[in-house]
């Protein structure tokens, strides 16, 4: 013997629809907070600190020059204290190598004395000084911006 | 009413879904911020597997966009390629100000050597201006061989419209001899192929199964100055181009036509080891033709029974001749070496000079710029030449000096 709902028990075609159009909006509401979140989140590249942790100060002894490739620089320790050169050609911003008789621009040759001063062109500057200092931890910070 | 917003209910979840779904499954970009501009750009999500094009523009500090335009934060690729100059080549030269100029570049001062741009549009391969003055003449358009006229508009020349020619010669001449300057599309033929503009002849052809070229060079090869040199001829009797008929099988044989005389050198140096840049790329000037514009001769490198080449004895480190060996080192150029130098200055940078024994006279040695090949060579002077020093037109040499084929 078949059992017959009851009539309160049944879903009517009108709640049906009602849900229905309910669920739709509350689906497309979810979707679309999704979609703001997801595009609220959205980093786009960071940009470059302006100051850069180089580390304890131990690292950088007396008399050594060191290249701190995180902030493309090259510190150099000596009787004057800490200093900073950016390894930045002035050109045209490509990185300039280093070695013992100075700095070399790999894309157009610019070069430059050990001192950062300008040896030959097509840069038209030596290259940049940078501000550094040490900080409570003792680390050394260099500002590049 | 009910029924309309279920309708429109279900349409905005099916809309916000795919939007999701697509949003859910785009690229991930893969950003770079490139020193020069300080822009992010994401054209490396498509294009990481592109070689660097050229020591001089690596990518982490030129990007793509200051050469290429583009939209640099477009992941759709027509979006992102729907601002880009010059379509895939930038050099040409419809947009090469925008794509390659800039004073710290190559639309700079006379002065510094960085007027690349100014020198090339205005040179014969760019105007025609020369072959255009010499038809206008011929035809009886001008009444004399001085150019008034380019492929474009420029100081000095007003744009040649062959439709506005009288002449029925003119109007072929326009139709089907304006092929080989820089901003024409090259012919069909495998030996034509190549791009417009400063690409032309500094970057590797487009390759024949259409994947990106990604180039630039200042060592080039004879091949890239054959894609529009030597192929063939314009003849005035029909206005026509007719390709050359032969089937070269090596570089003795492709590089001149049959009917061409050449020495040794001409054949087995590239044409850059002794043709200038001024020659080639222009010096800004407007000149009458291609002798005009060429000024090297044999005597430039081997001198005359009276005479020595011209030298030049590097003296400062900012010497264009240094600059020129670093982006092309394929000799070991240094502060005091003496080089060869044309008349008009121009260092020929890949050739130095290495004096005689004794005080007796020197000898050169050339580095050829496409591989770096060493050859050494003797002034006339003191040879068994016996050429009248004034006579120094190539053909007066290849009376003696032809090399059979």
């Amino acid at each position: 013997m078949n059992a017959t709902p009851s009539k309160d028990k049944l879903i009517t075609r009108r709640s049906f629809v009602s849900w229905l159009v309910k669920g739709s909006l509350a689906g497309s509401a979810l979707l679309g907070l999704g979609a703001l979140g997801r595009f609220i989140s959205f980093g786009s590249q960071p940009s470059s600190p302006s100051q850069v942790d180089l580390g304890p100060v131990e690292n950088y002894p007396p008399g050594s020059r060191s290249v701190a490739t995180s902030a493309a620089v090259l510190v150099i320790h000596d009787e004057g204290g800490f200093r900073a050169l950016s390894l930045v050609c002035p050109h045209l911003g490509c990185t300039v190598s280093v070695s013992e008789e100075g700095f070399t621009c790999p894309c157009h040759g610019s070069r430059y004395l050990p001192d950062g001063s300008l040896r030959n062109g097509p840069a038209s500057r030596s290259l940049d000084s940078l501000r550094v200092e040490v900080d409570a931890q003792g680390h050394l910070i260099v500002y590049t911006g | 009413m009910h029924r309309s917003l279920l309708l429109a209910s279900f349409v905005l979840l099916v809309v916000a879904g795919l939007a999701f779904w697509q949003q859910s499954h785009a690229l991930a970009p893969l950003a770079i911020t490139p020193s020069l501009t300080g822009q992010t750009e994401y054209c490396l999500t498509c294009h990481a597997d592109l070689p660097e094009i050229s020591p001089s523009h690596p990518v982490e500090t030129f990007g793509c966009v200051l050469c290429h335009g583009g939209e640099p934060l477009a992941l759709d690729a027509n979006l992102a390629h729907s601002s880009m100059r010059g379509e895939a080549n930038p050099s040409d030269l419809t947009v090469v100000e925008a794509s390659c100029g800039g004073e710290m570049c190559h639309s700079g001062s006379a002065l510094a050597d960085r007027d690349h741009i100014q020198r090339v549009t205005s040179s014969l391969q760019a105007t025609y201006a020369g072959a255009i003055a010499q038809m206008r003449y011929t035809f009886g358009a001008q009444p004399d061989l001085t150019p008034h006229q380019g492929i474009y508009a420029i100081d000095g020349l007003s744009a040649f419209d062959p439709s506005t020619e009288t002449s029925p010669m003119l109007q072929q001449f326009g139709s089907n001899c304006l092929t080989c300057h820089l901003s024409a599309q090259p012919m069909t033929g495998e030996v034509y192929n190549r791009w417009t503009g400063c690409a032309a002849c500094h970057s590797t052809a487009p390759a024949s199964d259409s994947s990106l070229v990604h180039s630039l060079t200042t060592s080039i090869d004879y091949t890239q100055c054959n894609a529009c040199h030597n192929q063939g001829n314009y003849s005035l009797a029909d206005m026509q181009f007719h390709a050359r008929i032969d089937e070269p099988s090596d570089r003795l044989h492709a590089y001149y036509q049959p009917i061409a005389q050449f020495t040794q050198c001409e054949y087995t140096l590239a044409c850059t080891d002794c043709h200038t840049r001024q020659e080639v790329m222009g010096d800004g000037q407007i000149y009458n033709n291609e002798k005009e514009a060429e000024y090297v001769q044999c005597q430039t490198c081997h001198g005359t029974p009276d005479s020595l080449p011209l030298t030049h004895t590097i003296s400062s480190e900012d010497e264009l001749a240094l600059r020129m060996a670093f982006l092309n080192p394929v000799i070991d150029l240094q502060m005091g070496d003496t080089i060869l130098v044309t008349d008009k200055g121009e260092p020929l940078w890949n050739i130095r000079v290495m004096p005689g024994e004794n005080g007796g006279l020197p000898s050169y040695e050339l580095f050829s710029k496409p591989i770096g090949e060493r050859f050494t060579f003797n002034p006339v002077m003191g040879s068994a030449c016996q050429q009248d020093p004034t006579q120094q037109a190539s053909n007066t040499c290849h009376e003696c000096h032809s090399v059979e084929r």
